[in-house]
């Protein structure tokens, strides 16, 4: 019975004009989404690869120079593309992509592409995860609405019903007429897209299993749909009523929702503005230590410190350059400040993050999105770590720097230089992503709430197959 | 005939709860997002206003000082913050740039939470550091703001085709057409009459929730009339389109649910799809020159500047004969050498600079000559222009900001080379910043989509009069 039903809805679909069409206008736009997204991907690249190894010439060619004015000369770290984004861009365009990292400042990550774009951008890119996303959930509700209500138009119903036919055995025959040509469009996309990444050289990490991963929450995503539009289909009267209530539930799914959920995440935990900020933080930093402020208090107190623990009472006398000292000092305090403060940052979007998982209850597609950015390295999170990483480079070079100041020169001796050849000798700031592991328990909870979503709605579907 | 097709239209509406379910959908979903959009528009007025009394207790704080130094008094803050310095009130002492809401800010948050509302330049820092970022979670701005501009453009003509799909299709479904066809009147104008008896029906609600959502929200619709009016006509025309659309599926597609599933597609590609697509068309004809280029150029720059420093400044005073004379103690320190190369690499690096602008301005042009394709954009842009809040805006507070910053610089200038100090009464002398608008004219939006509404009226009537002899009755 479920295989008579699903060839005999496979048949259908196939003959049926409008469902050609969709099917292929949604083929043809993922290949130009794909396209463009890959050719978006080594421009990226290229630009990357460029600007990271002219900043370092930039940076070992300083010349003779003062370790410390080489910190405030500063350098750049720049944010790789990873080879996921192909599918997923999730926040890139919106995150910034080089971080200056100089000294006593942490910087925020600059120039987001959004921002060098006309407010058209905001209407969202054509891109594969668009297309996966938005289009094909409208895929399903076009190919199923008509599913159960079509035997209603046609009187076939009755038909059916007077051939004793088992309510649950009917259903899984539409269900695997629906579900089939979906997982085929999706398997060749993603098959298309791993080959893809596969042959193109020096493309970072790509692994398989994180393209399976990425492959699983789609399905798991469709399925829900899937099962949604089914059910709608079995509980209403009429075609168009089936159609227009399928709509609705795609709207507050997925454009609602996500929407609301912004603004609610917004108004309950907001961030600071960037001035708000910077304020904050000067205003922390000036209650430390400053290391180019030798009058300050806790400038004289660090110095009484330090002579004690030598056991000698003039700074010249001790074994390495005060002033050295005192600028590392200074850095350590003015990080903790940073940390501090970021951390705030980090606080508030994480009381966000639970903004958007609550209201993953009325939507799926909020958990799909977080777990597809995360998993193609396009996510907040992921920006975070690059942050996080560059922050740490920035602190080892703030004391490469004075370190090399202290113990080379001699206190007051604020004319010494570093040798031409010191900038070389620090290592080149690096940067990996996160495994799939990690990302994976790092997203449990969304992962729980996308299975929760799978089971009810198929338990809810399983459920109402009696009384159709 | 129209007087009985009106009748009817309100009581079937009535009955089948269509007037009452939509005046609900409508209130919640204009209340919703009208309270967002203020609490938006409150909490960007109150960060400037924090920024302004900051200033100002600030202000306060650097004439006391000023006081004691010039009474000849110890103070204790440090050295290079005391503001007889010229450079100390230069840079510790900004003034608040600021970019002021508009009346109507709260209809579309547009690029409003992509970009900074104040920014403070000092006279050290440079333009290309001056950031107009906004400090924003990438996912909020990855999902949008739920404003009035989302329900309008995005929500309302989902609701139009839940309305309009099936007026013709339903009779033919229920068997009533062959009735309606033995009535004294064209099929057309029939579909025409009551379609416009919906419209006519939807733009009462509409107008009624968001007069009545103003009002309960404490905003008064009538303070600006003529910009609320602005956006009333807006809707109605952007509404009518849509009904036009679904004038022309109903006469020329078949089935309700094939109507319906005509223009949810109409939607997808006026909505979704027009719009990226000539977003990322505009980007490729007209690409953004790397970022990450440009802070190498930057560097390298900078770098060879800052070795030529002395020289730098022996040009620059060559060129400005009156600090040498003015200044009898001819003393040069840092900020002497920094300011002249900063002038410097400033006027360097401006090509590069502007490239970008350039480059936005022709994206913007781009969209300009093709917007007409989707109603969407239209409707979008005008109403980000209503609210202040387009790239253009953003762009103009921008350039606005960095004359400012300019200016401010060049404040500081003669009493830097002339090595004179600053003092109490130079206080009020101190330039400041006023955001001017540039208002763009509504009407040219309006008229464009009233000019593809009724466009698309006529080919309605013009292919269903051609098509006559394939009787709509014997369709489907």
């Amino acid at each position: 019975m479920i295989s008579k039903t699903f060839l005999k809805e496979t048949k259908e679909l196939l003959r049926d004009g409008r469902v050609r069409i969709a099917i292929i206008i949604v083929l043809s736009l993922l290949g130009v989404a794909v396209w463009i997204s890959a050719r978006h991907y080594q421009n990226v690249n290229e630009q990357y690869a460029l600007a990271k190894t002219a900043e370092r010439g930039i940076w070992d060619n300083q010349g003779e120079k003062n370790p410390h004015s080489a910190a405030h000369y500063g350098t750049y770290a720049f944010k790789p593309k990873y080879p996921l984004s192909l599918v997923d861009q999730g926040v890139d365009k919106y995150a910034g992509t080089s971080i200056f990292l100089e000294a006593h400042k942490r910087n925020e990550a600059q120039f987001s592409a959004a921002a060098d774009q006309t407010g058209l951008a905001r209407f969202g890119d054509l891109t594969p995860d668009f297309i996966l996303l938005f289009i094909i959930p409208l895929l399903i509700i076009l190919l199923g609405y008509n599913s159960f209500t079509k035997e209603r138009e046609m009187g076939t119903l009755t038909l059916l019903k007077s051939q004793g036919i088992s309510g649950w055995k009917w259903l899984m025959g539409k269900w695997a007429a629906l579900f089939l040509p979906i997982f085929g469009i999706t398997a060749v996309v993603f098959l298309l897209a791993g080959v893809l990444l596969g042959n193109l050289s020096d493309f970072g990490v790509f692994r398989w299993n994180s393209l399976l991963m990425l492959f699983l929450v789609y399905m798991a995503y469709y399925i829900i749909f899937i099962n949604i539009v089914l059910l709608i289909s079995s509980r209403t009267k009429k075609s168009g009523i089936s159609l227009v209530v399928s709509l609705c539930v795609w709207i507050i799914t997925c454009l609602a929702a996500p929407k609301a959920a912004s603004n609610i995440a917004e108004t309950k935990h907001p961030y600071p503005t960037r001035q708000e900020f910077a304020a904050n933080v000067l205003k922390d930093k000036k209650e430390g230590l400053d290391g180019h402020n030798p009058w300050s208090k806790e400038a004289k107190l660090l110095e009484e410190q330090v002579l004690r623990e030598y056991g000698v009472d003039s700074l010249h006398q001790l074994p390495f350059n005060f002033d050295g000292y005192r600028m590392q000092k200074g850095e350590e305090h003015q990080a903790e400040v940073y940390f501090k403060h970021y951390n705030y940052l980090k606080e508030q979007y994480t009381q966000q993050s639970r903004v958007y998982k609550g209201l993953a209850a009325i939507s799926p597609y909020l958990p799909t999105r977080f777990l597809s950015m995360a998993i193609a390295h396009t996510d907040y999170d992921t920006h975070w770590d690059f942050a996080d990483a560059a922050e740490t480079y920035r602190i080892a070079t703030q004391k490469f720097l004075n370190d090399n100041f202290a113990v080379n020169s001699s206190y007051g001796e604020w004319s010494y230089r570093a040798d031409a050849t010191t900038w070389k000798e620090l290592p080149a700031f690096e940067y990996n992503p996160p495994e799939l592991n990690t990302i994976l328990s790092r997203n449990s909870s969304n992962l729980g709430i996308l299975g929760i979503w799978l089971l009810a709605s198929f338990g809810l579907l399983l459920f109402t197959s009696k009384t159709i | 005939m129209l007087s009985y097709n009106f009748k009817y239209e309100l009581k079937l509406l009535l009955r089948s709860r269509w007037i009452q379910l939509l005046s609900i959908v409508l209130l919640l979903l204009f209340g919703f997002s009208v309270y967002n959009g203020m609490q938006k528009v409150e909490k960007r007025q109150n960060d400037i206003a924090a920024a302004q009394q900051e200033v100002k207790e600030n202000d306060a704080m650097m004439l006391k000082l000023l006081d004691s130094v010039e009474r000849g008094m110890e103070v204790s803050a440090s050295p290079w913050t005391i503001p007889t310095s010229p450079m100390a009130v230069g840079n510790y002492h900004p003034r608040v740039a600021a970019m002021e809401t508009q009346s109507m800010s709260f209809v579309s948050t547009g690029q409003a939470d992509l970009f900074t509302h104040y920014v403070k330049p000092t006279v050290a820092g440079d333009d290309f550091a001056l950031n107009f970022a906004e400090m924003t979670s990438p996912v909020q701005l990855l999902f949008g703001s739920f404003d009035l501009a989302f329900v309008i453009i995005y929500l309302l003509p989902l609701l139009i085709i839940a309305f309009s799909y099936n007026v013709l299709s339903s009779e033919k479904e229920s068997g009533s057409l062959r009735l309606l066809a033995a009535q004294p009147i064209g099929i057309q104008n029939w579909v025409l009459q009551k379609l416009g008896l919906r419209f006519f029906w939807l733009s009462v609600l509409v107008i009624a929730a968001l007069i009545i959502v103003f009002l309960s929200l404490g905003l008064n619709p009538f303070a600006g009339t003529t910009l609320f009016f602005g956006l009333l006509g807006l809707i109605l025309v952007y509404m009518l389109f849509w009904f036009a659309l679904a004038f022309l599926v109903n006469l020329w597609v078949g089935s309700s649910a094939k109507n319906a599933v005509a223009m949810l597609g109409l939607w997808v590609v006026f909505v979704l799809l027009v719009p990226s697509v000539l977003n990322q068309l505009g980007n490729t004809i007209y690409p953004m020159p790397s970022r990450t280029l440009m802070i190498n150029e930057m560097r390298s720059l900078k770098a060879e500047v800052t070795k030529k420093q002395d020289e730098i400044l022996d040009n620059f005073l060559r060129d400005h004969p009156e600090y040498a004379l003015n200044d009898t103690t001819q003393s040069r320190g840092f900020y002497h050498r920094y300011m002249a190369s900063q002038k410097l690499v400033k006027e360097e690096l401006s090509p590069v600079v502007n490239a970008y602008e350039e480059q936005l301005q022709k994206q913007q042009h781009w969209i300009g000559r093709f917007k007409w394709i989707s109603p969407a954009i239209i409707a979008q842009e005008s109403l980000n222009h209503m609210a202040g809040t387009s790239t253009q805006d953003y762009e103009n507070f921008r350039k606005q900001v960095i004359a400012f910053a300019g200016t401010w610089r060049e404040h500081f200038m003669p009493f830097l080379y002339n090595n004179q100090n600053f003092s109490q009464k130079d206080y009020p002398n101190l330039p400041s910043f006023t955001y001017i608008q540039k208002s763009q004219s509504r009407l040219s939006a309006i008229l464009l989509l009233l000019g593809m509404a009724i466009g698309l009226f006529g080919l309605g009537f013009l292919v269903s009069k051609k098509g006559k002899h394939v009787s709509i009755l014997n369709q489907g």
